[in-house]
């Protein structure tokens, strides 16, 4: 049914004779090189060398390709190809000092990436980034093993790294550390997934390279490697989803000449309040009910601006980041933050692309320069990034606690000006890399960051501060064997955090030997703390043929977070009154990871169990008591710390029925208990439930006229999860399909790539435990087609 | 899957309480009900219905909250059939009173009855009347949150001729 159609199709498009590059990859003594990726990076066309060092690519027109091959360890071969027939070709690599930057990424490069990691790691790369492409990024990444993520509507997610998040998972793009304000729930990412190429994710601690916020788990975002001397060319994608009416288009240029070259991106998308299966939604007993079944408010849009340029020698390359993403998205309206609110539903009905209040305006600036230079064995790298983040939450001004039912004019911010945090960030790297080519390696580095926090609006949450940090490691990896290597690393951290008092602009009663009167109460006290510590880890690899293993131990650590420190405030979103405490330690996480992985032609099997323990792991607890010195009559919620146990783990495996045929499963579960505190045997917040899917995936290199033709279906199976935490409920079970498929075609001389998905395709009502929503009932997006099609273009240049 | 079964062997037998209280405001007798009226310068009886299956809370551990809701930003939770609403307006001199209460310590179940006072005024004279929440929020000695809100009126007592 599926090919006929497919082939119906392809009676409109003009026939092309296509060729086959064939080939081998061979050492400067002429060995066979197994694993090195040969790309045609100009068509997205990439294949791996086998265990005799061949390769092949099929279904090529006639014309001119720059060619890349790189492996692992080896200096990458640059070529350009006259494709006019079949063309057989023959590629000497020689040894390299070891260096990721310039390494494409593929299929092949993983499985070698991850032979050399202890820890556990994930790496996605463009295609695979499209073919699953959601509402946001983390929500792409949602479908890796250990890997879920907490959702604010359809467009807004953060990562959830085996059940941890917020400042427990460090998001790096570009070798720089993202910063934002991580700690709010209802914050998304402020990241552009049209601008990212490959994804890396470290699940579990790695304090180690990249400092205090990576004690859960790292996101490490690259973008494209620069392009082949004397190109240009770009493509232009668009993007449109049906559950909430999205459109999104999307360009790119890039050109080289020489050593130079630039890349420019622009995306813009925008999209109305989405489509929920459910006439209305329960906010505690209180029913709101939905118009069209969406959910009010939700819509968005958001434009960005990327920018990159460089040089790039022999020895010598230095590139720039420019970037700036801005976001406009609603909150659901009948619940601001967690708050049931009546709202004027003629306003919000009319129109499902409105943006009305409540609302976040954020917008993120970036710049970034990294540079590297090499000489002989050894490399330095330099990086250095500036950022503003600057976020706005609005909403109709309503007085809670004792704010005035009137708003004063007399005061600095709008009345509708609910929270306002500008960040700004400067922070930067120098390491130095030696590698011997044969046994050891070495990588020394030495970090520092500046940030600087302000706020503003009628809502009090954190204060402002100022934080500096300081981090120095060592790390190396000696191989013991030919198959075996051990690697070890140790990290010294130094940062001080100088958070600002806060006092009210409203006065509240305050009840002093029976008189009551009118004070403007101090939130939060001037806090200075320093803090510092050091972080280890221990690993080994072992790779036997067909099996490799994998163990790492390891210290990590968190610094705690100006929220943590000093919070002192009703958080509107929540019901709740938050309480710092500026006495807290940082965490201390000590984890075990292990890892077997099998790989045979037809199978692939891997398991990766984790074993963690924190001793003072920081969490926001709700007591039994009524908040009444600050007269809000809120449940308070204090930090406090506890010890945790945590354990758990990933498992797929994949398995080739067919030629064409793959099936999959991929796993992953999660238990932890607090072990000591108030919430003794409870779990932690926002725990993802044993969760499975089922794959199957048929791919062929060419079908009728489509090249890389692929349909994948999802069956995404959930466990209840009824390991809750006040104020958390259970959660069902439930199974969602997910189907899609997509290839290549060419028009005329036109390339043209799609992607097609059927999310939810049943348009199951579920709930997500990690959804943000979750609390107020807030079932998942109903069924989404989402479509995407882009047209790469490329040529050179004299 | 086969990894779920593994680990929940070892998983700790659980003696944790996973219930949140509840908050009963339609026995006989309770008040406020939805849509009834408070009186400015009178107090009034709370009467409502808490337990929980191990413990409530003791010290402060219940909340009440009265706002006034002339902009309709309604939290009723209580009752979907909403009360007649007056016309929206500004607030000139909104009534609010946010107190919190404790209750004795080691309770199951308690029929509270607590006398509230409501002021007819401040400096800047007689409080607003029309429409008004009135929120309750009661904890259990592990920190679960139960919720209510009512839509009431509050009135000043027409003065008898």
């Amino acid at each position: 049914m599926l090919f006929v159609s497919v082939s119906m199709f392809c009676a409109f498009l003009p026939a092309q004779a296509l060729y086959r590059l064939s080939g081998r990859v061979l050492n400067s003594d002429a060995q066979a090189l197994a694993g090195a990726v040969i790309a045609l990076p100009s068509e997205g066309r990439y294949a791996g060398s086998d265990a005799q060092g061949l390769f092949s690519i099929d279904g090529l027109a006639k014309g001119v390709y720059p060619l890349q091959i790189s492996l692992f360890g080896y200096a990458p071969l640059l070529d350009t190809l006259r494709i006019e027939g079949d063309l057989s070709y023959e590629a000497r690599l020689s040894v390299l000092a070891l260096s990721l930057q310039e390494v494409v990424v593929t299929d092949h490069y993983d499985e070698l990436r991850k032979k050399k990691e202890s820890l556990s790691i994930e790496t996605l790369n463009a295609d695979y980034l499209r073919q699953h492409r959601s509402g946001s990024l983390m929500k792409t990444l949602d479908r890796l093993p250990g890997v879920s993520s907490i959702d604010i509507g359809a467009g807004l997610s953060k990562p959830v790294i085996r059940g941890l998040a917020f400042n427990r998972v460090a998001v790096v793009e570009n070798n720089i550390k993202h910063e934002a304000q991580e700690w709010g729930a209802d914050h998304g990412l402020e990241i552009d997934q049209y601008a990212v190429d490959r994804v890396e994710v470290i699940k579990g601690p790695a304090s180690l390279m990249y400092g205090s916020d990576a004690i859960g788990g790292v996101v490490d975002m690259k973008s494209e490697s620069p392009p082949q001397d004397k190109t240009l060319g770009g493509s232009l994608e668009l993007s449109a989803k049906s559950n909430n009416d999205f459109i999104g288009a999307f360009a790119a240029l890039y050109a080289r000449k020489n050593s130079f070259f630039a890349n420019l991106r622009a995306s813009l998308l925008n999209y109305g309040d989405y489509k929920v299966p459910t006439d209305s939604v329960d906010i505690y007993s209180y029913r709101a009910p939905l118009h069209e079944r969406r959910l009010r408010n939700t819509a968005g849009k958001e434009h960005n601006l990327h920018l990159s340029f460089g040089v790039m020698g022999e020895l010598f390359q230095s590139r720039f980041y420019v970037s700036s993403t801005n976001a406009r998205a609603g909150f659901f309206a009948n619940a601001h933050g967690l708050e049931p609110r009546n709202v004027d539903t003629r306003l919000h009905d009319a129109s499902n692309r409105d943006i009305q209040d409540p609302r976040q305006n954020v917008s993120h600036l970036k710049l970034i320069n990294t540079s590297h230079y090499r000489l002989g064995s050894m490399k330095f790298e330099s990086n250095l990034g500036f950022q503003r983040n600057f976020r706005q939450e609005w909403s109709p001004y309503v007085s809670h606690g004792y704010m005035p039912a009137l708003f004063p004019d007399s005061l600095s911010f709008p009345a509708d000006l609910e929270r306002q945090f500008d960040k700004t960030v400067v922070s930067g790297s120098l390491k130095f890399f030696y590698d011997d080519a044969e046994k050891l390696s070495i990588r020394l580095g030495l970090s520092g960051d500046y940030q600087k926090n302000r706020i503003d609006g009628r809502g009090f949450i954190i204060p402002a501060y100022r934080q500096v940090g300081f981090g120095t490691y060592g790390f190396a990896k000696y191989s013991l064997s030919e198959n075996s290597l051990i690697q070890v690393g140790l990290r010294y951290d130094f940062s001080r955090i100088a958070t600002r008092a806060y006092q009210d602009w409203f006065p509240s009663p305050v009840n002093t030997d029976g008189l009551t009167e009118l004070r403007y109460l101090q939130r939060a006290q001037a806090i200075d703390r320093s803090f510092s510590n050091l972080s280890w880890s221990l690993g080994y690899n072992l790779n036997r043929e067909r099996w490799s293993f994998k163990g790492n131990a390891g210290k990590s650590f968190r610094v705690p977070i100006a929220k943590e420190l000093a919070a002192n405030g009703v958080n509107y979103h929540h019901f709740s009154y938050e309480v710092g405490d500026a006495a807290l330690s940082p965490e201390i996480s000590y984890q075990l990871d292990g890892g077997v992985d099998y790989a045979s032609k037809n199978l692939a099997i891997g398991l990766s169990p984790f074993l963690n323990y924190f001793s003072n792991y920081i969490y926001l607890n709700p007591t039994a008591e009524h908040d009444r010195q600050y007269g809000n009559g809120n449940q308070v919620y204090r930090y406090e710390q506890s010890r945790v146990l945590r354990y758990g783990g990933e498992m797929h495996a994949h398995y080739q029925l067919f030629k064409h045929l793959q099936l999959g499963i991929i796993a992953e579960y999660v238990y932890s208990e607090q072990l000591s505190g108030a919430k003794k045997g409870f779990t932690l917040p926002f725990s993802p439930p044993l969760s499975a899917i089922f794959n199957v995936k048929y791919r062929r290199a060419e079908l009728a006229c489509f090249e890389q033709f692929y349909f994948t279906l999802d069956l995404r199976m959930t466990a209840a999860q009824t390991l809750v935490v006040p104020p958390e409920e259970p959660t069902a079970a439930y199974q969602v399909v997910d189907v899609g498929l997509g290839g290549n075609l060419n028009w005329m001389k036109q390339k043209i790539s799609f992607m097609l998905q059927l999310q939810n395709l049943f348009d199951k009502k579920y709930f997500n435990h990690t959804s943000y929503y979750r609390l107020i009932n807030v079932p998942e997006p109903g069924r989404n087609l989402v479509l995407s099609i882009s047209l790469p273009f490329a040529g050179k240049m004299k | 899957m086969s990894l779920g079964a593994l680990f929940s062997g070892c998983r700790r037998i659980e003696n944790i309480d996973k219930q949140k209280p509840v908050i009963a405001l339609s026995i006989p007798g309770a008040f406020p009900r939805n849509c009834d009226t408070l009186y400015f310068g009178e107090p009034f009886d709370f009467i409502a219905l808490f337990t929980d299956n191990v413990e409530l809370g003791s010290l402060r551990a219940y909340s009440i909250d009265i706002h006034h809701n002339f902009d309709h930003h309604s939290h009723s939770t209580e009752q979907l059939s909403a009360c007649s609403f007056d016309a929206a307006k500004q607030a000139k001199n909104a009534f609010l009173m946010i107190q919190d209460f404790s209750l004795a310590s080691g309770l199951k179940e308690i029929r509270v009855q607590e006398s509230v006072f409501i002021p007819s005024g401040n400096a800047l004279g007689l409080f607003d009347e029309g429409d008004y929440h009135f929120f309750v929020s009661l904890t259990d000695k592990e920190g679960w949150s139960a919720k209510k809100g009512l839509s009431i009126k509050m009135m000043h007592r027409p003065k008898k001729p």
